[in-house]
């Protein structure tokens, strides 16, 4: 059951989008769908929203064939978009109908959703007089109005304010709640952590990457240090030929080759009286995963 | 068809809900009634609601040469009303009365000193008289002649034969026979292009506008191409016709409502105006909008900036005049062989076949087969435009050349 790529390939003329690339979200979660600009995400995207035709491999939503026509599937583009000069009413109203609902069940999902998300005051308005924020709400209503089962949101908090960005996180995780399905593609691999259960990371069209996301950095050793002292240990850190990433205020992230390497610099030290107000092994970000990578 | 009548009702609400559509509507209506009243309004201005086109015009016969047989002009219908002086009335005094506008020309009889008489034509300003008009010397020749020949003693009859009393009817030896005033068919064959041309250059707007405002992305994934291209080319020709039968009505009724019934018939024969006339017209209006309409959603979808959307509409535009003027400029001579193929070209049957129809030259076989070809035309043109649509609408970036475009025909995404 769920959504299942297998072996799906398209090539534009002259260049491979996507190269046989395989991955299945069987559970209500987020899938996180990573790559760099050109990697082949909204290719992937677009196939599995039946735009585009693929051109090898099978897409699949609980077990049938995925066809434009066959799916409702809700997608956010990466590419905001609303008709400037049309009311935000009617441009929701008009999305709700084209994705089959009834005018009265589009009226109350549209004034359920104008709610949730804090835009009931500029439901009357054009879309022209609206923020960049609010107009990626509006758009992200469209994506959702009709309830669909699957949901792809492309870049969802670009652009949106600390404020705008909790609220859509607080929905997309009762969404997930509800049992929804949600691809999402981003950037920002702070969010990406936050919600994806399983990730898949593209470059070049080809798969460089995939699996459970806990489960990756698991397999990952521990390669940072984050320790912070009263005084300089810059010569400490170059006697144990350790590598300082960053430094500010007797405050490190160090580059370390083993966790035993880090507790033998942290023994120094406390032999040497030196206070450590912080001793932390980090294992790689999904940041440093992804740039080892793609980079 | 959910989906379609759904584009369509959008499509429609948001063309007329927009403030340029309604403004300029206005706009028109309001110029085609003041159009009409010009007269009325001219006459308005005119003094004691005299006719304008009735100018005086003062004759100053001192010698008496015309016996007082001038006031019989008055009696010809000429145009102008004659006073008739035989006193004599200097240049200075004339030049007074057509300065306060008592009269507005004057003509003076003098006697040469051979014997022979000059006619002197005064006129306030030569830049809009620049010679004697031809039919008050007719006149004023007829009068003399007739007071020549009334002396010499001639009885009614004789006098009635030496005035020529033909009459002149004009027939043309091709078969087909031209019936409508051509000036009046012209000026509609233009109103027709211009309501084709610009309804269907709202389509290609259109669909630039949903590319550059990238709601394109999210409106693919809620129905099909094919859907918004039909949807949208129907939506646009329904509110693109509504409108022009309101501005044909509003101008029909100005006519009658507004204009004296003999200026409205000496322009325009109603009688040609059938009802047939008007559903074929109709008829070639939407065949024509769709042809065009099409091939502009063709060019809007190659393109994501505004500011390309001309350069794109180009080559439609210019397919667009070439059509016009193959039916335009045959139409002068509508019974040539061009004029006739014009009529099932399908470029340029839209704005000439409805005006052979008028002028009753078009055959029923000559009608069918131009409808079939411009019909089998649209087919085509929509099986290439909602293609290249297909495949182009979610290209962003420069302006697509005819290259990209063929290869963007060959892809094989949808």
């Amino acid at each position: 059951m769920g959504l299942k790529l297998e072996n799906v390939s398209k090539k534009f003329v002259g260049k491979q989008a996507v190269d046989n690339i395989s991955f299945e979200v069987d559970k209500p979660s987020v899938f996180g769908l990573l790559g760099t600009n050109g990697a082949g995400k909204t290719t992937t995207i677009r196939m599995l929203l039946g735009i585009i035709k693929k051109d090898t491999g099978e897409i699949t939503w609980n077990g049938k064939k995925v066809e434009r026509k066959s799916v409702n599937f809700g997608y956010l583009p990466e590419e905001r978009g609303v008709y400037p000069k049309t009311k935000i009413y009617d441009q929701l109203m008009y999305f709700a109908k084209l994705k089959g609902m009834s005018p009265k069940d589009a009226d109350e999902a549209i004034k359920k959703w104008a709610k949730v998300l804090k835009v009931e005051e500029y439901i009357q308005m054009t879309a022209e007089k609206l923020s960049k924020g609010n107009q990626q709400k509006i758009q992200f209503m469209t994506a959702i109005i009709h309830d669909p089962e699957l949901i792809v949101l492309d870049e969802p908090f670009s652009g949106l304010d600390p404020v705008n960005t909790e609220i859509l996180k607080n929905i997309i995780m009762d969404l997930v709640k509800e049992g929804k399905y949600i691809i999402m593609s981003s950037h920002q691999m702070s969010s990406i952590e936050e919600f994806c259960t399983d990730i898949l990371i593209l470059n070049k069209g080809k798969t460089v990457l995939k699996g459970n996301l806990k489960e990756i950095k698991e397999g990952y050793k521990a390669n940072r240090l984050e320790i912070s002292t009263d005084t300089n240990i810059d010569e400490y850190i170059k006697n144990f030929n350790m590598d300082i990433e960053f430094s500010k205020n007797n405050e490190y992230s160090i580059k370390i080759n083993s966790e035993e390497n880090a507790h033998q610099l942290l023994k120094k030290l406390v032999d040497d009286h030196v206070v450590v107000n912080k001793f932390e092994i980090k294992k790689p970000t999904l940041n440093d995963i992804f740039i080892e990578k793609v980079g | 068809m959910r989906d379609l009548k759904t584009v369509i009702a959008f499509t429609i609400k948001d063309m007329a809900k927009r403030k340029s559509f309604i403004i300029s509507t206005l706009i028109i209506l309001i110029l085609i009634v003041i159009g009409f009243n010009i007269p009325n309004i001219i006459s308005a201005f005119t003094e004691d609601g005299e006719n304008l086109g009735e100018e005086k015009i003062l004759i100053v016969d001192s010698t008496n040469l015309f016996e007082g047989t001038l006031q019989t002009l008055n009696q010809m219908d000429l145009g102008y009303t004659f006073q008739i002086a035989n006193n004599d009335i200097s240049f200075e005094d004339i030049k007074t009365r057509i300065e306060d506008k008592d009269i507005n020309e004057a003509i003076i009889i003098e006697q040469k000193d051979d014997g022979t008489y000059k006619l002197r034509y005064i006129v306030e300003n030569m830049t809009q008289v620049a010679s004697v008009p031809e039919d008050l010397i007719n006149a004023i020749n007829a009068v003399y002649t007739n007071l020549q020949i009334s002396k010499l003693g001639l009885t009614q009859e004789q006098i009635a034969s030496l005035t020529p009393n033909f009459e002149f009817t004009i027939e043309q030896t091709e078969e087909q026979e031209v019936s409508g005033n051509l000036g009046v068919i012209m000026l509609l064959s233009i109103v027709l292009f211009y309501a084709i041309y610009f309804c269907a250059y709202q389509v290609s707007s259109s669909i630039t506008t949903e590319k550059t405002s990238k709601i394109m992305e999210t409106l693919v994934t809620s129905t099909s191409p094919r859907t918004i291209v039909l949807g949208k080319t129907i939506g646009i020709g329904i509110v693109g016709l509504l409108q022009i039968c309101v501005i044909v009505a509003t101008a029909l009724i100005s006519a009658k409502t507004f204009l004296e019934p003999e200026l409205l018939d000496a322009v325009l024969d109603m009688s040609k105006f059938t009802p047939y006339l008007a559903v074929i017209t109709i008829v070639y209006f939407i065949l024509g909008y769709f042809a065009y309409a099409l091939l502009y959603a063709l060019t809007g979808s190659t393109v994501s900036k505004p500011e390309d959307i001309q350069s794109a509409n180009t080559p439609v535009a210019i397919l667009a005049v070439i059509g016009f003027y193959l039916s335009y400029f045959t139409m002068m001579n509508p019974t040539s062989e061009l004029n006739q193929f014009a009529a099932i070209f399908p470029i340029s049957s839209p704005f000439c076949m409805p005006f052979r129809i008028m002028m009753g030259i078009a055959s029923t076989s000559e009608i069918v087969l131009s409808i079939i070809v411009l019909i089998i035309t649209i087919l085509i043109i929509a099986k290439v435009a909602i293609k290249i649509y297909s495949n182009a609408i979610l290209n962003y970036g420069t302006k697509m050349t005819f290259k990209d475009i063929v290869k963007v025909y060959r892809d094989k995404n949808n």
